[in-house]
């Protein structure tokens, strides 16, 4: 309890110094969360460009539906295909005017054709992105007579690119995130410095009436989990209503996609704060460790 | 029992502060310690608290030999010897009660014990009356008396006064020295360290008088002849 006591009078002492370094941390945690939401965001649109990656084959005409349920189950067979969808020419024309239901020179031009010009279509889910090239090279050699064309639109290229540009991110963030943590590092050695120098009468005091190392060092700890404490409570605080405001942002540029960070950040309140909280401390801690034994010699 | 067996210490090459020191003090002893100043005698208060070590010889202090003392016994130590400064090392900011206490509460005793011995230090050393007053409300004497009572605390079994009269005037000095008798009467030994020639020369007990590191005298009921 006394520990704690002088620890909360360190504190309340040095004021607007705990208010400088506790702000350090929030900026340090800031950018932490920041680079972790952009990563969840990230990661996101990887799987949604992911589920868009397929093959399509589109069969003639006149290929009949048992022609068309071999193919299909010919394709179903091989190692590298998740699933094949199969579309009618009546469900085609079905999507096409669904499609274009606001577009109505679109649909008269169709009507005037007098005839459904659409072809039945397999489209094709590979197992795992990574083997879309081999799976476009073996359908390539399969041998059918019904197939009219093969659409190998490859999506691949661009979640290379989104690959890229996450990494970059990531590097950049990862850069940032190491200044802040120098930054916090000193700042919380200067603050305990700081505190040691306010306190130097009374730590010499203890000393001289035979107080233990441990209740000389401890309250300076203490502090500097406090500060560790606090900042990561003020960033729960800022941080959710942040979430809040970008959240239907995301949801328009996510659409069809069913994407929460706010859930994504309550799901995972315990790792990621829990996390950042044991982060801040061990760096505080750290801090306050060097700052003692430099300048709290007992 | 303080025994010092051939002890040196240097804080620069060439030159000892203390060269092949020799004493020993008795339990319940009553000694000046007397010297110029630069002569060592704090060198040797801050050997006997393990503040420095020596380089060479052996500190005894009763049977604990404190020559390499570690970092972790040095606390301990610290509880059996109550030392006093010529400024007093009081906190502006606590009551002299609470000067008091605090070195108690840094040693982790409990309240109820707290209470119960500095209210008696404090009745000791004729404070009880201005426990609630802050160090700058009351005499330079009153001040050094509150330190006094912050070094009984612990009942050590030694006092080292390190100049304890030189902010006074010489009625709250002699009343300072007047209180390490009674304090000394009880079985601590005391070492009073000091340059007070008027003082030394009235106790009428034993003198060790340093000079350039070295002792150059030692007599029982003696005299301040530097």
């Amino acid at each position: 309890m006394r520990i704690i006591k002088f620890s909360l009078q360190d504190i309340s002492r040095n004021i607007w110094l705990t208010i400088a370094t506790i702000t350090i941390l929030v900026l340090a945690l800031l950018s932490v969360n920041t680079l972790l939401t952009v990563e969840v965001l990230s990661r996101h649109a990887i799987d949604a460009v992911k589920e868009k990656i397929d093959i399509s084959l589109y069969l003639k005409v006149d290929a009949s539906e048992e022609q068309i349920t071999s193919l299909k189950t010919q394709i179903s067979q091989m190692s590298k295909v998740k699933q094949v969808l199969y579309t009618s020419k009546a469900d085609a024309l079905r999507y096409f005017r669904e499609k274009n239901k606001d577009n109505p020179e679109v649909l008269t031009a169709l009507r005037e054709l007098g005839r459904n010009p659409l072809s039945p279509s397999l489209v094709i889910a590979p197992n795992n992105v990574e083997e879309a090239p081999q799976l476009i090279n073996e359908i390539k050699q399969i041998d059918s007579n019904i197939i009219e064309s093969r659409d190998f639109a490859d999506n691949t290229v661009i979640l290379e690119k989104i690959n890229d540009i996450t990494k970059k991110i990531s590097e950049v963030g990862l850069f940032i995130i190491m200044i802040f943590v120098f930054t916090s590092m000193l700042v919380a050695y200067n603050s305990i410095k700081v505190a040691i120098y306010t306190h130097r009468r009374e730590i010499e005091i203890m000393r001289l009436v035979g107080a233990s190392n441990s209740f000389i060092y401890l309250p300076f700890v203490l502090s500097a989990i406090i500060y560790a404490l606090v900042s990561v409570v003020i960033i729960v605080i800022i941080f959710y209503p942040f979430l809040g405001i970008l959240q239907p942002y995301l949801e328009v540029f996510f659409m069809d996609y069913n994407i929460n960070i706010i859930n994504y950040f309550l799901d995972n309140f315990w790792i990621i704060f829990g996390l950042q909280f044991l982060s801040v401390s061990i760096i505080s801690v750290l801090s306050s460790w060097l700052a003692i034994r430099r300048y709290a010699k007992v | 029992m303080i025994k010092l067996v051939n002890v040196s210490k240097s804080y620069l090459k060439n030159f000892k502060i203390l060269s092949g020191i020799n004493l020993y003090i008795e339990a319940g002893e009553f000694v000046s310690l007397v010297g110029q100043s630069g002569s060592g005698k704090t060198s040797l208060v801050k050997l006997l608290i393990g503040e420095e070590k020596v380089d060479d010889g052996r500190v005894i202090i009763g049977d604990w030999d404190i020559t390499k003392i570690s970092r972790r016994e040095i606390p301990y130590l610290r509880r059996q010897i109550g030392v006093i400064f010529q400024d007093f090392k009081l906190l502006p900011q606590k009551t002299l009660w609470e000067n008091v206490a605090f070195a108690l509460e840094v040693c982790g005793q409990p309240q109820s014990k707290i209470d119960k011995v500095v209210l008696s230090v404090m009745r000791l050393v004729g404070l009880e009356d201005k426990k609630n007053r802050y160090p700058h409300e009351v005499s330079g004497g009153e001040q050094q008396r509150a330190a006094i009572a912050r070094a009984l605390v612990h009942q050590p079994k030694i006092l080292l006064a390190d100049e304890p009269t030189g902010n006074l005037d010489s009625i709250n000095a002699n009343e300072i020295i007047d209180l390490l008798l009674r304090i000394n009467n009880f079985g601590t030994t005391v070492i009073l360290v000091t340059h007070n020639r008027e003082i030394v020369n009235q106790l009428k007990r034993r003198v060790i008088a340093i000079e350039k590191g070295c002792v150059v005298s030692d007599k029982e009921k003696g005299k301040y002849l530097l």
